[in-house]
């Protein structure tokens, strides 16, 4: 139904979309979900041009809509868009909200306007505001006629960029649910959003976002219970990370000790793990892995912190010969490390140019 | 870290704040160093001392096969977590602890 071919959207400082890849089957109703400024909402923008990609291809059925010669209102009639703001017009009350777009671009008459429109704001729940203004109803109340009005364009595709997140609180559910009513029906969701839960929920696909494109594309089971790229398992379970790549032997040790604690001290981490942490650190890295490393190399440190299940781990990647630290002849500062880990594990590797990684679950 | 000297007569404490690591085992050992001198009893103070890696134990190895020869080494005030590395490297055997 959409296919993306190496999108690439571009600012002026920043690029959010590198290179996207992705193909959406009519009925797919996907979560996006992400670390902020990775895209998402740039992503949903760029399929209905509402920004123009720098590069690439954007296909809906068998026309290219990056192609300048393609009329985009047209296509833009088959994609209806929520935004978080809403967009109602204030001047409107809530039915002419809705008949607006498909009397003028669909050429309905204002009767079948008006007909479909009572029907749809019945399926939101909201047929008796249909002659308020948007200013005499709530924020779940407005994004539910958002949505209807959507509708009204009988799209073939929704476009959702987080739709809950202006709402309050207690609001997010009714908003919720008619979205859940949308995918059931069959139509195609595309939807940005921040609660995971949800994501989960309503989702038969599922795209995390980084590094400039969908990093990990998957089913609500494969990314939320079994995610296999790191960036994916950090976000999926809150992983806190503090990350280092040392490429001197004269690195700032006194620093990355600061650093490392500082890290602690702002994610709750008791002041026991984190010297616990640093033990392990020095031990392994310094007293053992270091001197066996060639006078160029790269040793990456990354500490990653759960705070739902209150577990330190690091990992240690570094290049050169294989060299399992477990067999280090620096009997001493393995005991020490050991004492401070619930385990230390090895294993050879070929990722990124590193050769080995050394994981510590830390006591 | 700070170290804090005390000599009495031939009685010297030493008493060392803060962590004992990579970074600061050398100050220690250059401190020691220049205070071996006519000791018979040195008396290594922990009490503030959070923090100790190998690189400090080391430094501590060398104080005491110096204090074997010409007196004795004594480490006192040493908390739980100290302990703990003196005990998983087999450094209690070795060193007195008070």
């Amino acid at each position: 139904m959409i296919k993306i071919n190496h999108l690439r959207k571009e600012y002026a400082n920043i690029t959010p979309l590198k290179d996207v890849n992705v193909h959406i089957h009519k009925g797919d109703v996907i979560s996006i979900i992400g670390p902020s400024g990775t895209g998402k909402s740039t992503l949903i923008r760029c399929i209905n041009m509402l920004e123009t990609p720098t590069s690439g291809s954007i296909f809906v059925g068998n026309e290219c809509i990056t192609d300048k010669k393609c009329n985009i209102n047209k296509i833009r009639q088959k994609m209806g868009m929520v935004f978080q703001s809403f967009n109602l017009f204030n001047h409107m009350n809530i039915i002419e909200n809705i008949m607006a777009a498909p009397m003028d671009l669909l050429g309905k008459s204002k009767q079948d306007a008006y007909d479909e429109g009572m029907e749809l704001l019945r399926t939101v729940g909201l047929a008796d505001k249909a002659f308020n203004y948007p200013d005499e109803l709530s924020g779940g109340q407005k994004q539910r006629v958002a949505i209807a009005r959507a509708l009204a364009m009988e799209p073939e595709i929704i476009l959702l960029d987080e739709p809950t997140s202006a709402l309050d609180p207690t609001m997010v559910g009714e908003v919720q649910a008619v979205i859940k009513d949308l995918a059931k029906k069959g139509l195609t969701l595309m939807i940005v959003t921040h609660e995971m839960h949800f994501a989960r929920e309503i989702a038969n696909r599922v795209f995390y976002m980084d590094e400039g494109g969908v990093y990990e594309d998957g089913t609500p089971e494969e990314i939320f219970d079994n995610p296999k790229r790191e960036k994916t398992i950090r976000f999926i379970k809150h992983l806190k990370v503090f990350e280092n790549l040392i490429t001197s032997k004269d690195f700032d040790f006194i620093g990355f000790n600061t650093s490392l604690e500082e890290f602690g001290r702002r994610n709750q981490v008791p002041q026991k793990t984190i010297y616990r942490a640093q033990s392990v650190f020095e031990e392994l890295g310094v007293q053992c892995i270091l001197p066996k490393l060639d006078k160029e190399f790269r040793l990456n440190v990354a500490f990653e912190y759960s705070q739902e299940e209150e577990t330190l781990s690091m990992s240690m990647k570094y290049d050169g010969e294989h060299f399992d630290v477990r067999e280090t002849p620096n009997i001493i500062s393995f005991a020490i490390a050991e004492n401070a880990s619930k385990s230390i594990e090895y294993a050879e590797i070929q990722e990124d140019g590193f050769t080995n990684l050394v994981t510590v679950k830390i006591k | 870290m700070t170290i804090e000297k005390n000599l009495n007569g031939t009685e010297l404490t030493v008493a060392i704040v803060g962590r004992l690591d990579t970074a600061t085992a050398p100050d220690m050992e250059e401190v020691l160093k220049e205070s071996f001198e006519g000791i018979t009893k040195l008396i290594l103070d922990f009490e503030g001392l959070e923090y100790l890696s190998s690189a400090g134990l080391r430094v501590i190895l060398q104080a005491q096969k110096i204090m074997n020869k010409q007196g004795e080494m004594i480490i006192k005030n040493v908390n739980k977590t100290i302990n703990e590395i003196f005990e998983v490297t087999g450094f209690v055997d070795i060193l007195t602890i008070e």
